[in-house]
């Protein structure tokens, strides 16, 4: 699917367009477009500082946006409260995880689904889906979050994520400190939630599981979109070049 | 004889165990210390008082003061913490802001009901229990009672309920909280709000075996900030038992500490004031 040609019938799941957004005065990042189209998944990559984590923080409504368009499933989120956003709209895995690590497993994933608490059949669902998706999390649901391994713990974040039935998921480099093996089921994890439709931002330093994953890459390099294409379009000189801004 | 010291103090106790309670409740959720906690217990005394003196019945000149001090602590919150942490979200800016605070609800207190002690109504305090041998009024017993239930529906909420999980979740990282849709902003306001609560019920408690006077808000506010220096800052339930324990103790300590000294920080030998 190309998506640049298309002008889609339904809002994509997430819309960017002219965003400057940062911290303090200064801005980290520069006029960034950027779209995921409904059940697609798109790849953020770049090197250390090049903002792709305040990218996502910004979606959140974390980092305040000083000019241009966000849009999640047609809705302005720019002006919405982190918490308003985070109902329905917007899920993350965020960069380090942040597990409620007090908690014990299922209930990080009962906080995940906050917003949907009154509808215990919904959640019931949701959980369902979570646990038939990582039954190791099942397994281990009664279990404090801190005694899992770093692997088990990124897939209860993701099922934290899942929880709150979101319009757009972000994930800020899950498999950062994962071990190959934990890598690779992690892979297959977003693999299988594309598979159900959902729309994915994936942030990623590792190329060959972003290509793997997703459908389109972005390359992000000192706060500003340096590069873009479809997945399978990458060839011999493109990997080079997204390999010279990965440094 | 011991059991009556051990009542007793075991009643003024429980008001020190609430006072800390209030500290910590507001500081598990926000990380704010509001140091004018202990001026919140003098308002709803002042105003139970002053009501009652008109000649109001006590049960309204009590929830009137209880009211009052719950709406200061929301107050104090929205004014003097809410705009210090929108500006610079990891400054100790509140430490000054509620300390300004405490000095003028005080002076204010001062101002319009001077500053002599004056009587407060005596409450259940003319009604005596007798338990083997020692007496107790029906107001300290209602006060370690009210202590009791407060503690263990304050750790019931907490562990059993997801609401509780919540402000734990909050309490840890109040960001990620609310990338999981909590309302962080609301769960402060509650958290002060119930901290004014506390501390006026407490000053309802404490009030007929002591007077109404404006600055009666500082002794107690240390207090209860001791308490929860002592059973330390992240565990309020401790923060309570520390309280409860350090007015009940002094007399049983002076002879065990000789003998035993406790090996951990949590000593008792930090109590000046006993
Ligand atoms: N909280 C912050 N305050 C100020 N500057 C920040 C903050 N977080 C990140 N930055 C700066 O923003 C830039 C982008 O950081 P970040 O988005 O974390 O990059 P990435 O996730 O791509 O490694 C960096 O130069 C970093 O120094
Ligand atoms: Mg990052």
């Amino acid at each position: 699917m190309s998506a640049e040609s298309t002008t889609p019938v339904i809002a994509p799941a997430l819309r960017l367009e002219g965003l400057y957004a940062g911290y303090g005065r200064f801005d980290v990042l520069h006029d960034i477009a950027l779209h995921v189209e409904r059940g697609e998944a798109v790849a953020l990559l770049g090197p250390n500082g090049a903002g792709k984590t305040t990218l996502l923080r910004a979606i959140m409504g974390m980092v305040k946006q000083r000019r241009g368009v966000i849009e999640v499933a047609g809705t302005d989120v720019s002006r919405l409260p982190t918490h308003r956003i985070a109902r329905g709209l917007v899920g993350i895995v965020p960069e380090g995880r942040r597990l409620f690590l007090g908690q014990s497993v299922e209930d990080n994933l009962r906080l995940g689904g906050l917003h949907l608490r009154h509808d215990h059949a919904r959640t019931a669902q949701l959980l369902r889906s979570v646990f038939d998706l990582f039954p190791v999390v099942e397994r281990y649901r009664a279990r404090p979050a801190t005694a899992l391994s770093g692997g088990e713990q990124q897939m209860v974040a993701i099922g934290r994520m899942m929880m709150s039935d979101p319009e757009l998921m972000l994930l800020d480099e899950p498999s950062l400190g994962l071990a190959p093996l934990a890598i690779q089921s992690m892979a297959d994890a977003l693999l299988a939630l594309r598979e159900r439709g959902r729309s994915i931002l994936l942030v990623e330093q590792r190329v060959d599981l972003a290509l793997q994953v997703c459908d389109r890459i972005y390359v992000l390099s000192g706060g500003r979109i340096v590069e873009q294409g479809a997945a399978d379009d990458i060839d011999g000189r493109g990997r080079a070049l997204i390999d010279a801004y990965l440094g | 004889m011991l059991l009556q010291v051990l009542l007793s103090g075991l009643a003024i106790g429980a008001v020190y165990g609430l006072m800390a309670m209030a500290f910590a409740i507001v500081f598990y959720v926000t990380r704010v210390i509001n140091f004018a906690t202990g001026q919140l217990l003098m308002v709803s005394i002042m105003i139970t008082a002053a009501l009652s003196r008109a000649g109001l019945p006590d049960i309204v000149s009590v929830v009137v003061g209880v009211l009052a001090s719950t709406v200061a602590g929301v107050l104090i919150y929205l004014l003097a913490v809410r705009p210090v942490l929108r500006f610079d979200r990891f400054s100790f800016a509140w430490l000054v802001s509620t300390l300004g605070v405490a000095i003028v609800l005080q002076s204010l207190a001062a101002i319009i009901w001077g500053p002599t002690s004056r009587g407060f109504p005596a409450l259940l305090n003319r009604d005596n229990l007798h338990i083997g041998g020692a007496g107790i009024s029906v107001q300290e017993l209602l006060t370690i009672i009210v202590a009791i239930v407060v503690l263990v529906g304050f750790e019931l909420v907490r562990r059993r309920t997801l609401f509780g999980k919540l402000g734990q979740a909050i309490s840890a990282d109040p960001e990620m909280a609310s990338a999981i849709g909590a309302r962080v902003t609301g769960f402060a306001i509650a958290a002060f709000a119930i901290g004014g609560l506390l501390a006026g019920v407490a000053g309802i408690l404490v009030g007929p075996i002591t007077f109404s006077n404006p600055y009666l808000g500082d002794t107690y506010g240390i207090f209860g900030f001791i308490a929860l220096m002592i059973g330390g800052i992240e565990r309020p339930a401790a923060a309570m038992g520390a309280g409860s324990c350090s007015a009940s103790c002094p007399s049983v300590r002076t002879r065990s500490s000789a003998r035993r000294r406790p090996t951990g920080s949590r000593s008792s030998s930090s109590w000046p004031c006993c």
